[in-house]
C-alpha cells in the first residue's frame, strides 16, 4: 500500500484544475483533485509482462458527480450533472522490482471523455470532449555521462467563461526535451544542460496567445551529502506568439524571460527534504514594460516535505515568481500551496491538497478597462479524494475540488465545485 | 559437500588398499639360535611366492601405478581447465612424486627379472620387497592427490557487500534539477465581454 503514496496522475482529467508543484524532482506533487485512474511509480505488484524487459501498466476509471459552475460565472452559476471516463496505458522496460537499467524508456498514452449531462441549452453546446494525452521518455547512461529526451502532449478542453459563446477554450500543449548529464569522479558534482520546446495552441477566444516557448537551462550541483546538493541553476527562454497579427492586436509581445538560481534541494533528514531556491529574474519583454523591481526581480521558491511514517506525507511550500500571462501580460505570483497524503489501515488512501496564488497582473492588458483598472487575482484551489482499495488493482471512492477565484474585477470572481463518486481500475 | 568428498576418499583409499592382495609374507627375522650359531638363512627367509608369481605380482602392481597415474594427470588436467591453482599445484606435486616411484619400480621389476634369471632367491626377495613398497607408496599419492582440495573450500567466494537503507530513506534523487514543468492550468477570464 505503501506504493500509492507516491501518486501521479496520468491523465488530463485533473489537468484543468490540478498544477505539479516542481519542487521534488521525480516526487512531485500535485494539487488540486486527483483524478482517475493513478497508479503510483513504486508499483511492484501489477504489470503484464509484456516480454522479457518491458511492462505495460494499464487502467480505467469512471467518475460521476456534480458540476455546481459549469461556465466559471459569478452570477447565477449553471450547474450540471457530469461524468468522465479515462483510460490510459502505460509500457516501460522498468521491472517490478522497479530497475529500469541503464537504459530506459516509457511510453504512456490515455484519453478522457468528459460528459456534462444537463438540459440547459448553453450546457449542451460543451456536452462532450475529448481529452487525449501521450508521453514517452527515452534515458540512456546514469554514470559518468547521460542522456535523455522526453516529450508530453496533452489536449484540454473546458467550457468558456460565458455561456453565449460557441466555442470551448481548447489547448494543445506539447513539450519536448533533451538533456544531457555529466557527473565526474565520484558523482559528486553533477552538471545538467537541457533544453525544452513548448508549443502552447489555444483555439477559441485565447487563439491570440498561443506561443512557442524555448528554454535552455544549466544546472550544477554539488552533493555535501548523497541525497543532499548545493545548486546553481541558469535558465534562459524565448517566447515568441504563433499568431503574430492577433497577438500584436492584443498587446502581447516576445519575451527573453531569464532566471538565475542558487540554493539546495535533498534531504534535510531521512524523514525530511526540502527545496530553497533564490534568485534573480527577469521577464526581458519586448514591448518596454518588463518585470523589475527588487521583489519583481526575485525568485523564490521554498518546500520541504516530511514523511512522518511510511504511510504519510506532508508538503508544504511557498513560490514568488513571474509568470507569462494570457490576459495580461504577466503576472507576479505568490503562491502557497499542502497537500496531505496518508493511507489508513492499508485499505485507505486519502488526498488533500490546497493551493492559494495571489496573482497581480502586470503589462499590457488584453481587457483596456483593466490597463486602467489594474487586476489582482485571489485564487484558491482544493483538493480531496478518499479512495478504498478492493485489491490493490481496484478502488472505489469520493472526490471533492474547489476552484475559488476573488478579484478586484468583480465580473471575474467565481465559485467552482465538483463532487464525484469514482471507480477505478489499474494495473 | 565435505562429507561427500570424505566418503568419497575413504572408499577410494580403502579400495586401493584392499586391492593389494594378500601382503607378501614377511621376511623372517634371523633366528636366535645361541651364541655363535650360525643363521639358517635358507629355512627361515624363504619367501612364500614363487618366482612367478612374484613377477605375476610386479606386473600387477606396475599396472595399479599406471592407472594411479593415468587417474592423477586426469585431476591435473581438471584443475588446469577450472584454473584452480591452488589444487593444480597440489596435484602436480603428487605427479611429479608418483612418476619418480614407477621410476623405481621400473628399475625394480628390471632387477627382479634378472634376479629370477639367475635364481638369486636374495635378489628377487629384495627387488620384490622394494616394489611392493613403492606400489603403496604410489597407491597413497593417489588418494592424497584426490583430496587435493582447491578453491571450491579455501577460497570463499568474491566480496559482497551488503547495504542496508534506511526505508525512510526516498529511492529517487532529490538533487536532481526538477523536470521541465507544464502549465496546464485555465487561463485566467481575460474579460466580461469575451470568452
Amino acid at each position: 500500500m505503501n506504493r500509492r503514496l507516491a501518486l501521479w496522475t496520468a491523465l488530463a482529467g485533473t489537468l484543468l484544475v490540478a498544477r505539479a508543484a516542481r519542487a521534488q524532482g521525480t516526487a512531485e506533487v500535485t494539487i488540486g483533485y486527483q483524478g482517475l485512474p493513478y497508479k503510483s511509480s513504486g508499483e511492484s505488484n501489477t504489470g503484464i509482462q509484456v516480454s522479457e524487459g518491458v511492462l505495460l501498466h494499464v487502467g480505467a476509471g469512471a467518475e460521476a458527480g456534480y458540476d455546481t459552475n459549469v461556465f466559471y460565472q459569478n452570477v447565477d452559476p449553471i450547474g450540471s450533472a457530469l461524468i468522465r471516463t479515462s483510460v490510459f496505458g502505460d509500457l516501460s522496460n522498468a521491472t517490478r522490482t522497479g530497475a529500469a537499467g541503464r537504459i530506459s524508456f516509457d511510453a504512456r498514452a490515455g484519453v478522457v471523455y468528459r460528459r456534462y449531462q444537463s438540459d440547459n441549452p448553453f450546457v449542451q453546446n460543451f456536452n462532450n470532449a475529448w481529452m487525449p494525452t501521450a508521453g514517452l521518455a527515452l534515458s540512456a547512461g546514469g554514470g559518468q555521462f547521460g542522456f535523455g529526451i522526453a516529450d508530453t502532449f496533452a489536449r484540454l478542453e473546458d467550457p468558456p467563461y460565458n455561456e453565449a459563446q460557441l466555442v470551448p477554450i481548447t489547448r494543445y500543449n506539447n513539450q519536448a526535451s533533451a538533456e544531457g548529464r555529466w557527473a565526474p569522479g565520484g558523482g559528486r558534482i553533477t552538471a545538467t544542460l537541457r533544453y525544452t520546446n513548448m508549443i502552447d495552441i489555444f483555439q477559441g477566444t485565447y487563439s491570440y496567445a498561443s506561443t512557442d516557448g524555448n528554454y535552455l537551462m544549466l544546472d550544477g550541483a554539488w552533493k555535501w551529502l548523497p541525497k543532499t546538493a548545493v545548486f546553481v541553476n541558469a535558465q534562459q527562454g524565448y517566447i515568441f506568439y504563433l499568431n503574430e497579427a492577433q497577438a500584436t492586436a492584443n498587446g502581447k509581445e516576445s519575451s527573453y524571460p531569464l532566471l538565475v538560481t542558487a540554493g539546495l534541494r535533498g534531504l534535510l533528514t531521512e524523514k525530511t527534504s526540502a527545496t530553497v531556491a533564490l534568485g534573480y529574474t527577469n521577464g526581458f519583454y519586448g514591448g518596454g514594460v518588463s518585470t523589475g523591481g527588487f521583489w519583481g526581480s526575485t525568485y523564490l521558491d521554498l518546500s520541504a516535505t516530511l514523511r512522518p511514517t511510511f504511510l504519510s506525507r506532508i508538503v508544504a511550500g511557498y513560490r514568488h515568481d513571474f509568470q507569462n500571462a494570457v490576459i495580461a501580460s504577466f503576472s507576479y505570483n505568490e503562491t502557497f500551496y499542502a497537500s496531505y497524503v496518508q493511507q489508513i489501515a492499508g485499505r485507505l488512501a486519502l488526498d488533500l491538497s490546497g493551493r492559494y496564488s495571489h496573482r497581480n497582473y502586470q503589462g499590457q492588458f488584453v481587457d483596456p478597462v483593466q490597463m486602467v483598472t489594474g487586476r489582482e487575482d485571489n485564487f484558491v484551489q482544493v483538493g480531496a479524494s478518499l479512495d478504498y482499495f478492493v485489491r490493490n488493482w481496484v478502488y472505489a471512492g469520493v472526490g471533492y475540488s474547489l476552484l475559488n477565484n476573488n478579484s478586484n474585477i468583480p465580473s471575474v470572481e467565481y465559485l467552482k465545485q465538483q463532487m464525484f463518486v469514482r471507480l477505478g481500475l489499474t494495473y | 559437500m565435505v562429507n561427500a568428498k570424505v566418503l568419497l576418499t575413504t572408499t577410494f583409499v580403502a579400495s586401493t588398499v584392499f586391492a593389494q592382495g594378500p601382503a607378501p609374507a614377511p621376511i623372517a627375522p634371523p633366528s636366535s639360535g645361541g651364541p655363535g650359531a650360525p643363521a639358517d638363512v635358507s629355512v627361515k627367509q624363504r619367501p612364500t611366492l614363487t618366482p612367478e608369481e612374484m613377477v605375476n605380482q610386479s606386473r600387477e602392481y606396475a599396472k595399479n601405478m599406471a592407472s594411479t597415474l593415468a587417474r592423477i594427470q586426469v585431476l591435473q588436467d581438471q584443475a588446469k581447465r577450472e584454473k584452480d591453482i591452488i589444487r593444480l599445484n597440489c596435484v602436480t606435486d603428487k605427479v611429479v612424486q608418483v612418476r619418480v616411484n614407477i621410476s623405481i619400480a621400473e628399475q625394480s621389476m628390471a632387477a627382479l627379472q634378472e634376479a629370477v634369471t639367475r635364481a638369486d632367491e636374495g635378489e628377487r626377495t629384495h627387488e620384490f620387497t622394494r616394489l611392493t613398497i613403492v606400489n603403496q607408496k604410489v597407491q597413497v599419492l593417489g588418494a592424497e592427490a584426490e583430496n587435493c582440495i582447491g578453491e571450491d573450500l579455501s577460497f570463499v567466494g568474491a566480496t559482497k557487500v551488503d547495504i542496508e537503507i534506511d526505508p525512510n530513506i526516498p529511492q529517487y534523487d532529490p538533487t536532481q534539477p526538477p523536470a521541465p514543468g507544464i502549465d496546464i492550468e485555465r487561463p485566467g477570464e481575460a474579460s466580461p465581454l469575451a470568452g
